[in-house]
């Protein structure tokens, strides 16, 4: 079965591996030297790399202030995702009246795209008087289906034994949540971490949506205004989006086999 | 048993609540208001009256906007074929017992897990006509002679978002393509080996029929994208030049946050969910409901 020679194998691959990765190669390039910017033809190595534009950064846009307001409004989805998607998951492993309608309702929900409710939702939560607030970022995203069903599945693996033994001890439910189901789930805890916090950080159209003014722009906002204001004039913008990419990117480099598995049963769970 | 059950299920309640409200807050209450919002005359400076069908009269005999962004959206749509093509030309490669492949699929996977945001700024920055890395190459090949300014022509501007589209969702559907091709049992590949079948013939005859269920998966997530790219085009194009890139997200945001036209956008907006349910319930059945029925890599 192994193919004889490889080398046309390696070949196409790295064609391919190079064109997914020639863009994140430009963009940080043109970060650290700005010179294609004015310069024809571009060089394509780096001549004299410099770092000014990523001083620059500071200087043009309060980027320390977008990025708490992006850490904390994850921070707020991440917690909430752990918290309401267990407790919710845990609840759908018993039996109880009404399961069937509850699960049906949840199903369903996820043929609702969140951009196919913006006009309401944006009206609702003026009506909450979360608009321009952190919470009102959070809100929609504090609990997500999928991630649901990521725990269930989890948590469907215990044996129920154990929470019948546990439950004649004495504990309570969310006793039982908390010292026996959550231990045995790491694996749905990362999927739940690492799908939360992508759809908070990378999240655009709500905060484009929900935000007024600059106070509690997010990264993503405070980058798409950035770049009405200067369009392509500055280094400072590929420097800019250098810095809202890195973390993503460390991350999965660090973790990518969750990342890979966390991203995938998001869909196909779904 | 009897224990757990003396105990009720009262608590059953209290834990799925807060689950229940954010999805009744922002998924099911918005579905419905949208509803009655898309048959009513309302604005924000404005008290609520019936207005039966008007806003859809007007969207489809009087609006080409929302015609073109509804074509628009079919044709974006293509991406997922593209993609999921590519896809899988990528996933039979990576599934090859050569070395680094684990390296090739990481570059590959790369772009999906990316902000849109910043993906749109960096290709805005390789399509621009003066000192944009693909006018460069393609100048460079002598295939033409002046840049071409994707992003501003009426012709070449979906297209241009349509590959940028292409480049996100690539290794995302080649993961899950990768896991697809690797629950083919091995025996299935080596007995039609046996029996004289060449690689194309055991391709076509055993690894793409056993790959439905995930390329299916991959075709209805596609086409789930195509209704809710809103960020790439928003930073890429802003649905211009005069419309060419237009979008049904990008024109229901555009009428009810610039146009403050609240009400013609929750009757776009149903438009919207009502092709896109017909359209995944299409692919469902065509894929004999077993789209899906697919496990995350290992």
């Amino acid at each position: 079965m192994r193919p004889s020679r490889t080398w046309p194998i390696h070949l196409a691959l790295g064609v391919v591996a190079a064109v997914m990765l020639v863009p994140f190669y430009w963009v940080l390039k043109t970060s650290v030297t700005g010179e294609n910017i004015f310069a024809y033809p571009p060089s394509l190595w780096p001549r004299h790399p410099h770092l000014y534009y990523f001083v620059d950064v500071w200087y043009y846009i309060p980027f320390v202030r977008f990025l708490l307001n992006s850490v904390v409004v994850s921070a707020i989805v991440v917690a909430a995702n752990l918290a309401f998607n267990a407790l919710a998951a845990y609840a759908l492993t018993q039996p109880f009246a009404g399961k069937r309608g509850v699960i049906l309702v949840l199903l369903s929900s996820m043929m609702i795209p969140f951009q196919a409710t913006i006009v309401p939702a944006y009206l609702i939560t003026k009506d909450l008087g979360l608009l321009n607030s952190r919470l009102g970022l959070a809100l929609p995203l504090c609990s997500t289906i999928v991630n649901i069903f990521v725990f269930k599945g989890s948590f469907d693996a215990v044996p129920r034994s154990l929470i019948d033994a546990a439950r004649i001890d004495g504990l309570r439910e969310w006793q039982i949540l908390w010292h026996v189901m959550l231990p045995l789930s790491t694996s749905a805890v990362a999927t739940n971490v690492i799908l939360s916090f992508i759809w908070s950080w990378n999240n655009f159209l709500w905060p484009l949506i929900a935000i007024r003014g600059e106070e509690m722009q997010t990264l993503p906002l405070g980058l798409s205004t950035f770049l009405s204001y200067l369009e392509n004039t500055t280094g400072a913008l590929y420097a800019f989006c250098v810095l809202v990419l890195a973390p993503g990117i460390v991350l999965f480099l660090l973790e990518q086999k969750r990342f890979v598995e966390g991203l995938t049963s998001g869909a196909t769970k779904g | 048993m009897t224990y757990a059950r003396r105990r009720g299920s009262g608590f059953v309640w209290l834990f799925l609540a807060p689950s229940l409200l954010v999805f009744a807050l922002y998924r099911i209450i918005p579905l419905g208001w949208n509803a009655v919002l898309s048959v009513e005359r309302w604005s924000p400076f404005r008290p609520a009256s019936f207005a039966g069908l008007d806003h859809y009269e007007e969207m489809f005999f009087h609006d080409e906007v929302f015609w073109r962004s509804l074509w628009n959206t079919v044709v974006f749509m293509t991406s997922a074929p593209i993609a999921i093509a590519l896809a899988l030309g990528v996933a039979l490669l990576v599934n090859a017992p050569i070395r680094g492949r684990a390296l090739y699929r990481a570059a590959i996977f790369l772009s999906y897990p990316l902000m849109p945001v910043a993906v749109g700024i960096i290709w805005r920055w390789l399509y621009d006509e003066k000192v944009g890395l693909i006018n460069y190459g393609l100048i460079s090949a002598g295939l033409i002679s002046r840049g071409i300014p994707f992003l501003e022509s009426f012709e070449w501007a979906m297209l241009a978002v349509i590959v940028a589209a292409v480049w996100q969702i690539l290794g995302f559907f080649m993961v899950i393509l990768l896991a697809g091709l690797q629950s083919i049992p091995r025996e299935l590949h080596e007995a039609a080996a046996i029996d004289g079948a060449g690689r194309a013939q055991r391709i076509g005859r055993i690894t793409l029929p056993l790959l439905r269920p995930a390329i299916f998966l991959c075709l209805i997530i596609g086409i789930i994208n195509s209704f809710t790219s809103f960020d790439l085009i928003y930073v890429m194009t802003r649905g211009g030049p005069n419309y060419a890139t237009e979008l049904l997200i990008t024109y229901i945001y555009r009428a009810a946050f610039t146009l403050t036209r609240f009400d013609y956008a929750a009757a776009l907006t149903v438009v919207l969910f009502v092709f896109l349910l017909a359209l995944t319930w299409l692919a469902n059945r065509a894929s004999g409901g077993e789209a899906g029925a697919v496990e995350a890599a290992e």
